[in-house]
């Protein structure tokens, strides 16, 4: 560390200032995320516009992105996986929907949310599924339950009047679900950050046992990780029910995969321990920003699928420690050669 | 039929610990990656059962079933519906069994069979009325290969996650098949070869399950006979210990990865000359499909250990289920339910064994 | 040492993004280049093409009117599918080379059959303040709200290939397309027909589970059998999901579950999965011809079947006719804007044996 910062040219103070710098970003991650959010951006206002000129469609677009992503966040930075989230979405509309009186049908739906994330947790922590088994099943579970309580078709709400006005702008052009969205994001962001048992979550995921000899409860934890994602898949849930004005068993196809991005674009180490709600919030800002704006250019959808899995592959590769693992199989395969050769 | 299979895979199932243990002591600093091996001293009676009984779990899974369908399912135990249970697995089984290697090196599962499955598919009917049906496969089998060292680099050089990776080369990869193909559905002529291998039966075996049983004999041997296949046992059970060993990881998991490729490749090969048609749509699912056999055959997701006979029992009771619950009338989303109930069931059964056991 | 591996590893780093930048650059020359093609090919066709407009019915005298005079409309399409569904792939491109023909300038979505997205994309198209927008709905349940906003920000909206609900039509000033419940009611009428009074069993394939299409037609065939010919029994029933392979197995399995002598029809919500059950009963030694098997769709699949013999009957759904109707009744609306809701509904012609081989039934898909 010191020995690089003699070595360079430049004066002693300004390498101070930077080598601080580079130990801040280094401890960042969303370094990516908001690179990728940087060229997005600039590119979308030189050729749409429009995309930012009606930002309330940009922002809608990101809130149906990432509020799910969101709640996913929480069970990620805790190394676990939830691939059940879509199928929550989609039977909690549907529970919703099915229930005439309103407020009580939308309690119900987060009712049903935090139950799914208990019995997601019950499965992980009680019984000691690998979560990504557990929610699997829960994956195809919940979907089939969706199927049965709707009888294989939409719902449609009782008051759809109600449902319309959710949809309309509150303030200053933000729908309820944007304000929602910002909502669920500004408190995520002070529970993992500013609040004890959130910043836990970090421990629990870079070192359980670690975490444990802490002291940290780590079953309760995962816990709370696993009921925030289905109470937040839930959320959407009832946002997209009211705003649709009906359920659809069949609603969430693509939101399991599009969270994921969103979280992984965002800096989030899937192993868990690393990255943050803000990384995500970029990371669903950045696609929900590409999506519009390639929405508008008139791309044909093949070729957006190709330019979006380009992206994704691109974010996933060039993080930190992938090129870290590059570089380093590339000199021991060179002190191979050279072993070899000499 | 289903007892001498079922028999085979249960000596397959006892021979790999032993293997890996002997692969693994070559190896200097590889500790010990099986927890049922050695400390039974102690173990009580129910963990005795409990872990038998995950041991053995879906070979007897698979039997009850069989046997309670054979008796309460009318027409279950008919010539015409075993044929109907292999028609079932046989395309999702061969995907299954390439997988399984993927998951036993601890990378989850690769999504982008979807996308493989289809292409294979479509090239096999679309390039094979062109041009030929060996062209076509040799075209099915460099997409293949693409497949497996893309996912195979990004994940075993670039040590990136396999879920996003396989996500990524599945957008691109249905991107570029209904690009290029304009996601048209492509016939085969009806006299074709291909045609008569999707229509021709060997008793009740369709040539599609021989296939697939032929398949995961290979790849049976591959994984327990093979230093490859010790190498990804190792790998997924402790990587860090398998790379301090001297061997080249990226390796193992690009052909982890190829293997799944080729599976997937040959999985469209079977699945397009059943109807003789191929499009890019004809494989959605196929993905958590193949996880879900993989999964309740009793490999684990943790990585490290598995076996190919397994996947295959796997398949075998996933397509049995569906097949009792539409022949007993019951609608998409039971069908679903069930699927869920039993990757959870058969999962926590194994995990409270291991539990039993190491307590 | 160190020093290298880090310089390394920021060089790589700053390749990757180059990578990354020049990717996102490659992809923003792709727009402008597509959308000045567009431009190109749609001028150029609109003059080319001025002869063969006059040929066409409704749109004979707008034709000229677009092509001479204030020139394009900007049109956003919202559809459910696309190149990744077979029907989607043949209604594409008739509906765009309608469009070039009539001026307009397309701006299509695939929303993969999810009633989110698909909302998401009616608020982008709503921003982009289009002169109409032609609504394909994804779940006929959920469109309203989209189809108020379009109605505020006054664009007006047509809606192809699935009709809304009849509450909602009136903020919609077209519709053209199959009537998918009638198509239903058509392959019913059809079952009927070959049922003759007789007391006949059969087993029943549906589409994708939840898809409106496959809840229409299934309700459609089924109010018309207890309506017209209770002797025909539904004895089972399972979704095919639109699939050939899928709806093979399930009707085999459905055979077993009935026994095959119970069993003396079948019907196929569409001729790819007919084909499947067709299939089925061969593998069973079961000739399909003795048994009466009805379908919707005559497509390159089904129709072949009906000239066999195999398949009694099926209600051709022509994807050009609708994509070409969606174009010429958007076109219709922003030249003329009736008063009334213009519909066009596709005939449901029904295709047997007697009819297979005429041209106004040549398959399309």
């Amino acid at each position: 560390m010191t020995g690089s910062s003699t070595i360079t040219p430049s004066g002693a103070g300004a390498t101070d200032l930077v080598s601080r710098l580079r130990t801040v970003l280094a401890r960042r991650t969303e370094g990516r995320a908001l690179a990728l959010l940087v060229v997005v951006a600039i590119g979308t206002i030189i050729f749409e516009p429009v995309a930012f000129t009606s930002y309330e469609v940009t922002l809608g677009r990101i809130a149906l992105i990432g509020l799910v992503a969101l709640g996913l966040t929480a069970v990620i930075l805790m190394g676990e996986l939830d691939l059940s989230v879509a199928s929550t979405l989609a039977l909690t509309g549907v529970v919703m929907a099915s229930i005439d009186n309103l407020v009580l049908g939308i309690l119900a739906a987060l009712v049903v949310g935090l139950l799914i994330g208990a019995a997601n947790a019950f499965f992980v922590v009680v019984v000691g599924i690998n979560s990504f088994i557990a929610t699997l099943g829960m994956l195809f579970f919940l979907r089939g339950l969706g199927f049965v309580v709707s009888d294989e078709q939409p719902v449609r709400i009782a008051d759809v009047d109600a449902g319309i006005a959710f949809g309309k702008p509150l303030i200053g052009g933000l729908t309820p679900r944007m304000l929602i969205f910002i909502a669920v994001f500004v408190l995520m962001q002070i529970f993992t950050t500013r609040v004890r048992v959130g910043r836990e979550f970090y421990a629990v995921g870079g070192n359980r046992q670690a975490a444990r000899d802490a002291g940290i409860p780590v079953r309760r934890r995962i816990f709370t990780g696993f009921m925030i994602s289905g109470f937040v898949a839930a959320l959407a849930g009832v946002i997209n029910t009211l705003e649709r004005t009906a359920a659809d068993p069949t609603a969430g196809s693509t939101v399991l995969l599009s969270s994921f991005a969103a979280a992984i674009i965002g800096g989030i180490l899937l192993t868990g321990g690393r990255g943050s709600v803000f990384g995500t919030l970029l990371g669903a800002t950045s696609l929900g920003i590409l999506q519009v704006a390639l929405t508008l250019s008139a791309v044909q959808v093949d070729v957006q699928n190709i330019i979006i899995g380009a992206v994704l592959l691109i974010a996933v590769i060039t993080d930190p420690n992938s090129l870290r693992a590059v570089v380093g199989s590339v000199r021991s395969w060179l002190r191979g050669r050279s072993v070899a050769t000499t | 039929m289903s007892d001498g299979g079922g028999s085979g895979s249960g000596s397959g199932v006892k021979a790999p610990p032993t293997l890996e243990t002997a692969a693994v002591d070559t190896a200097p600093g590889v500790p010990q990656s099986n927890g049922m091996i050695g400390g039974a001293d102690e173990q009580s009676q129910s963990a005795v059962i409990l872990e038998w009984l995950a041991e053995r779990g879906i070979f007897l899974f698979t039997t009850a079933l069989v046997l309670i369908a054979a008796v309460f399912v009318d027409g279950f135990a008919s010539l015409d519906n075993i044929t109907d249970v292999f028609n079932r697995a046989a395309p999702i089984g061969i995907v299954a069994v390439g997988m399984t290697f993927v998951v036993i090196s601890a990378n989850y599962l690769d999504l982008s069979v979807v996308a493989q499955v289809a292409t294979a598919a479509v090239v096999l009917i679309g390039v094979g009325n062109e041009a030929g049906i060996p062209v076509a496969m040799l075209v099915a089998l460099l997409i293949a290969l693409i497949y497996g060292l893309v996912n195979g680099v990004a994940v075993g050089v670039f040590k990136a996650n396999a879920v996003i990776v396989t996500l990524a080369t599945t957008f691109i990869g249905l991107g570029v098949l209904r690009w290029a193909s304009g996601g048209s559905i492509y016939f085969g002529p009806q006299d074709s070869l291909i045609r008569r291998f999707g229509t021709t039966e060997i008793g009740p075996f369709p040539l599609s399950m021989i296939a697939l049983i032929v398949i995961a004999l290979i790849l049976q041997f591959v994984l327990n006979r093979t230093t490859f296949g010790f190498t990804v046992k190792a790998y997924g059970s402790n990587r860090e210990a398998t790379r301090l060993a001297g061997i080249n990881t990226a390796w193992v998991v690009i052909g982890a990865f190829t293997l799944s490729a080729i599976g997937a490749m040959i999985g469209g090969f079977v699945l397009a000359p059943y109807t003789n048609t191929a499009v890019s749509a004809m494989s959605d699912g196929f993905d958590f499909e193949a996880l879900a056999a993989i999964i309740v055959g009793g490999t684990s997701v943790f990585g490290g250990r598995g076996s190919v006979l397994r996947t295959l029992l796997g398949v075998v009771f996933v397509s049995v289920l569906t097949n009792i619950m539409v022949l007993s009338g019951l609608g998409f989303g039971y069908q679903q339910m069930a699927i869920g109930a039993l990757i959870v069931l058969a999962v926590s059964v194994d995990a409270l064994a291991r539990k039993a056991v190491s307590s | 040492m160190q020093d290298q591996s880090r310089r390394s590893r920021w060089w790589l780093m700053g390749l990757a993004l180059f990578v990354a930048g020049s990717l996102f650059a490659a992809c923003g020359d792709d727009e402008g280049d597509s959308t000045a093609t567009d431009d190109t090919t749609a001028t150029d066709d609109t003059t080319a093409t001025d002869d063969t407009t006059a040929a066409d019915d409704s749109a004979s005298d707008d034709g000229d009117a677009a092509a001479s005079g204030d020139g394009e409309f900007e049109v956003f399409a919202l559809l459910p599918q696309g190149n990744d569904q077979p029907y989607g792939t043949t209604y594409l491109p008739p509906m765009q080379a309608k469009a070039d023909e009539l001026g307009i300038n397309l701006t299509i979505t695939n929303s993969q059959y999810d009633a989110d997205k698909q909302a998401s994309e009616c608020e982008t198209a709503v921003a982009a303040n289009p002169d109409l927008i032609i609504l394909w709905p994804a779940v006929g349940d959920t469109v309203r709200p989209c189809l108020e906003a379009a109605n505020d920000a006054g664009i007006p909206v047509t809606v192809t290939n699935s009709d809304v609900n009849p509450e909602d039509q009136d903020l919609t000033e077209a519709y053209s397309g199959p009537d998918t419940y009638g198509q239903g009611v058509a392959s019913a009428e059809l079952m009927c027909e070959f049922a003759a009074g007789e007391e006949i069993g059969i087993i029943m394939i549906n589409g994708l589970t939840g898809n409106s299409t496959a809840i229409d037609r299934e309700a459609g065939f089924e109010d018309t059998i207890n309506e017209q010919c209770p002797n025909v029994e539904i004895l089972a029933r399972q979704p095919g999901n639109w699939n050939k392979d899928e709806s093979q197995i399930a009707a085999s399995e459905m055979i077993t579950a009935v026994g095959a002598e119970n069993i003396q029809g079948v019907y196929a919500a569409d001729d790819t999965m007919v084909a499947g059950a067709i299939d089925a009963l061969k593998a069973r030694d079961i000739d399909p011809s003795t048994l009466i098997v009805t379908s919707i769709g005559n497509t390159f699949l089904g129709n072949p079947l009906v000239v066999s013999g195999e398949l009694d009957g099926t209600v051709f759904q022509s994807s050009s006719w609708d994509g070409e109707h969606a174009i010429t009744v958007a076109h219709e609306i922003l030249t003329n804007n009736p008063d009334e809701r213009l519909v066009e509904f596709m005939p449901s012609v029904k295709v047997t044996a007697e009819n297979a081989d005429a041209p106004e039934v040549a398959p399309e898909w």
